[in-house]
């Protein structure tokens, strides 16, 4: 009980903290906007011919071009979360020097990462709003009932990234560089789920990789079921998938941060700067 | 010794330091391997999605971008893209450190012309550059095959060279501004998120909106990056993209003239407020 | 019987400088990183009430203890017992009757304001919601800073993000308090401040553990202070026990001008007075001997440094501080 209470607790504090620079709270709309979206829209819209998409149509079966950026977006989003949202920001605060006198509570230091991941999502749902007001509003995005069919890959998709976000959090407490990191394997992760290109594009030697994924699945199914693409495998089976590995990235996280947390108290990192 | 003589090797000290400083990050070389090749990369099959090897897709992306060679298309895109990233934080942070540590004010009492880390830290970022638009080129050959033949690389280098001036004059009217707002990542992502939108980066300028269009051809990126493309994708010569070399240097010359207009007038305000570590 | 506050046994804490890379892991390469023994072999009983202190130099392995107390770092070898409890096998136990303060005013939200730190940590620190708003009005009172709760952490000033971070760890209503270095950095007004602070929580009847390297901190809060250097202790007793086993009375600070060879001046010295520490520089020496009583040894010295050619210029009378219990344990200055 205590626990869940201090797990709301971090949760407002990060949220509250995070809105008061007013300039970083505008980046997590503009910064997909810019770096993604719009882009990827017109570069998209570039192969069109008579306002059809005969290219997207062959390589997916759908020629929803808005709806292939958003939902992949969203994923993206969700990806960004974990990587920026929960892991590099508990990174910070051992920089700045609050996340010792945290750990000095009775409260589990998981906790952290699950309150972490509550504000994660406040900003997650807020930032996809605006994006997909964006998209309906300027580019022609439409939202669709067949959506709601999918949302269930949405909170697998969630449930997958807090599992991860254990493990990064492990490494990017543990490593040097984790500004590095992040920046980099948030990338390399986004872009081998299937964020902006399907994963059968990807060279035949990094598609295990992708296959390993859990929001390889839920991106394909979400896809597949909110714009009738051509799914990967078959939708039960990649349920199926993205159950078990979801299920499987939360004792393999679990156990890769109490490592991590062992270490540090070993070698006293905890207020290193 | 004359004091021009004086200044330049002031500027080239400037220039050094800045590297100096750089070599001690070694995540910014390993960034300087990564960036460079994965982005673009996953823009090239990110077009193959859109394409779906169609013949009429491509026929129409040829028609607003050009040329049917995405992959190349894309890194030449992606080159500029790297090109102001890195002018802009490499100008914009030195300029802005300088000023917060203080040492903005110790350069100032030298008597070495008070123009030097405004423009000393910008040469510092050509080095880099030119590795990474090697690094590029190898990329496009080993991941796409393409390879431009070696007559049109060279023109490309001279339509780069051309346009340094251009650029560094955009660094430097950054980083003058950027004094004036102390957080400089959120002012780089703001003026980046623009060139992306602006310059034909990842797609075709004329995807844009015809107001858009206007502004785009007041940026210099969207020349150079056009006339790269002509070069390298659809075998144009040096004189058929002159006319454009001679808008970017004049557009250059004007962004340069700004850019020490406004430091000069931020560094007299800041001296009548006596200010200068924070203007 | 009561259980001490905190007791170690033996307790050592070894750290490796530098770092294996993966490498040399694959490679499985003998390790040959340096290790170094911050803790050594400390043997502790803090009772329940008292005001305990750590006092040593720089790197004499303070934080290292009380970071070992607090359950942040792991013992290569020794036992503990904070309240009774192992913070190795239950930690949590340990935090949740522990009120730490560590690192002071870098350990806070400066986006925050004080109230909402405090908030923040409470809801960490299990306090039941209904006890949260007394709670925290109680330790802003406590510290004293209810007036600018509702200011942000940075327009604070340094003395007062120090309070606030000892706030904090009152927060559990803590019978044990452990303070590294609380008054590091602050002004004579703002350490008198604090430290009246910690003299009210033992009034209150918590356990205060604190580590200084100020010796009339030491001296004026604690009611039993051990010495430690090298990650050892080398004294422990009440600050007056301490002072005693010095066997003086008084301290005298001599500065003497010579040219030649100072080892005659210094053994004539020592015929009356115990000459506990003594550096040349160029043509300085400066001595602090240890003495029954000054009024006999300063003539005395005078005429040592007359017979070998030396002049003095400069004499200190002092009375006798922990400074020189830590220079006859260890033959070192405290601070140098
Ligand atoms: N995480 C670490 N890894 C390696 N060495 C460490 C680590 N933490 C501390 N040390 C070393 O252990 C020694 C004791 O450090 P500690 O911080 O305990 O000293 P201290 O008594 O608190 O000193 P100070 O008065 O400077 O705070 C120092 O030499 C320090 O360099
Ligand atoms: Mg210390």
């Amino acid at each position: 009980m205590g626990d869940i209470r201090a797990a709301l607790a971090v949760a407002r504090k990060d949220i509250r903290s995070f809105s008061r620079y007013r300039i970083a709270v505008a980046g997590t709309v503009f910064t997909p906007l810019y770096q993604f979206v719009i882009p990827a829209f017109l570069f998209g819209a570039a192969f069109a011919v008579n306002g059809r998409q005969p290219g997207l149509s062959a390589t997916l079966g759908t020629e929803d071009l808005p709806g292939f950026i958003f939902l992949g977006g969203l994923v993206g989003g969700l990806i960004a979360i974990a990587f920026w949202g929960i892991a590099f920001s508990l990174r910070s605060e051992m920089d700045m020097g609050t996340l010792e006198p945290s750990w000095l509570t009775p409260t589990r230091h998981e906790t952290f990462i699950i309150g972490r991941a509550l504000g994660g999502m406040f900003w997650f749902v807020l930032s996809q709003t605006v994006l997909f007001a964006f998209g309906i509003w300027f580019l022609g995005l439409r939202l669709r009932p067949e959506m709601l069919i999918a949302l269930p890959a949405v909170g697998l998709a969630i449930l997958a990234m807090v599992g991860i976000a254990y493990l990064l959090a492990a490494v990017v407490l543990i490593i040097r560089e984790a500004n590095f990191f992040v920046d980099t394997m948030q990338f390399v992760v986004g872009t081998m789920s299937g964020t902006a290109f399907p994963v059968t594009l990807l060279p035949g030697v990094l598609q295990p990789i992708a296959f390993a994924l859990p929001t390889t699945y839920a991106i394909d199914i979400l896809r597949s079921q909110a714009l009738g693409s051509r799914p990967l495998f078959d939708t039960g089976l990649e349920y199926l998938v993205l159950v078990i590995l979801t299920g499987l990235t939360y004792p393999l996280g679990r156990w890769a941060f109490a490592r991590a947390e062992l270490t540090m108290r070993r070698r006293g990192m905890l207020a290193q700067y | 010794m004359s004091l021009l003589a004086a200044d330049i090797r002031a500027f080239f000290a400037a220039a050094r330091k800045e590297l100096r400083q750089q070599r001690r990050y070694p995540t910014l070389f390993l960034g300087l391997l990564f960036w460079p090749v994965l982005l673009p990369a996953s823009w090239v099959l990110m077009g193959h999605a859109y394409s779906g090897n169609d013949p009429q897709a491509l026929a129409a992306f040829a028609e607003r971008a050009g040329s049917t060679n995405v992959a190349g298309f894309v890194f030449v895109g992606y080159a500029m893209y790297m090109w102001l990233s890195s002018l802009l934080w490499g100008s914009g942070t030195a300029l802005r450190q300088e000023q917060v540590r203080g040492s903005l004010e110790a350069v100032f009492v030298t008597p070495a012309s008070r123009l030097v880390p405004l423009f000393g830290p910008g040469v510092a970022t050509l080095i880099p550059m030119a590795a990474t638009f090697v690094v590029m080129g190898v990329a496009l050959w080993v991941l796409f095959g393409v390879v431009p033949p070696l007559g049109a690389v060279l023109q490309a280098a001279v339509v780069v060279i051309l346009g340094v001036p251009a650029l560094y004059a955009i660094g430097t009217l950054f980083a003058a501004t950027v004094l004036r707002f102390g957080e400089v990542a959120p002012i780089v992502q703001l003026i980046r998120g623009m060139f992306v939108l602006a310059c034909g980066i990842t797609f075709p300028v004329a995807m844009l909106p015809g107001w858009a269009q206007v502004w785009a051809w007041l940026m210099p990126p969207t020349y150079i990056v056009e006339d790269l493309r002509r070069v390298l994708l659809q075998g144009a010569g040096l004189a058929e993209v002159a006319p454009h070399v001679a808008i970017v240097l004049t557009i250059a010359m004007l962004t340069a003239l700004l850019a020490i207009a406004v430091f000069r007038f931020l560094e007299t305000s800041a001296r009548r407020s006596g200010m200068l570590s924070r203007f | 019987m009561t259980v001490a506050a905190v007791e170690t046994k033996d307790l050592v804490k070894v750290f490796e400088r530098g770092r294996r890379t993966i490498w040399q892991r694959i490679r499985r390469e003998p390790d040959k990183r340096d290790r170094f023994r911050a803790v050594d072999g400390i043997d502790l009983v803090v009772e329940p009430g008292e005001i305990f202190g750590l006092l040593g130099p720089n790197g004499a392995g303070k934080t290292t203890t009380m970071k070992m107390l607090a359950t942040l770092l792991i013992p290569t070898s020794g036992t503990i017992r904070v309240l009774g409890i192992d913070p190795l096998t239950r930690p949590r136990e340990v935090r949740a009757r522990l009120g730490a303060m560590l690192s002071g005013e870098r350990s806070l939200y400066w986006k925050l304001t004080g109230r909402e730190n405090l908030e923040y940590f409470a809801a960490l620190y299990h306090v039941p919601p209904g006890e949260t708003k007394a709670r925290i009005a109680n330790v802003l009172a406590a510290v004293k800073l209810a007036d600018r709760a509702d200011d942000y952490v940075e327009r604070y000033s340094t003395g007062m993000r120090q309070r606030l971070a000892l706030a904090r760890a009152l927060l559990p209503n803590p019978p044990l308090v452990v303070l590294d270095e609380p008054t590091v950095g602050l002004d004579p007004q703002a350490s008198r401040d604090l430290r009246d602070r910690v003299r009210e929580l033992k009034a209150q009847g918590r356990t205060v553990l604190l580590t200084t390297h100020y010796m009339e901190e030491a001296d004026q809060l604690c009611d039993r202070v051990a010495i430690i250097d090298h990650g050892r202790i080398v004294a422990l007793d009440t600050p007056a026990a301490l002072k005693r086993t010095i066997r003086a009375e008084e301290v005298v600070h001599l500065e003497i001008a010579l040219d030649g060879d100072e080892r005659p001046v210094i053994d004539r010295l020592a015929r009356s007075a115990t000459v506990a520490r003594s550096e040349r520089s160029n043509g300085t020496l400066a001595v602090t001997a240890h003495c029954a009583s000054a009024r006999d040894f300063v003539p005395a010295a005078f005429d040592a440094a007359r017979s070998t050619g030396a002049t003095i210029r400069h004499v200190e009378v002092v009375p006798v501080t922990l400074e020189d219990v830590f220079l006859a344990v260890t033959g070192r200055a405290l601070r140098e």
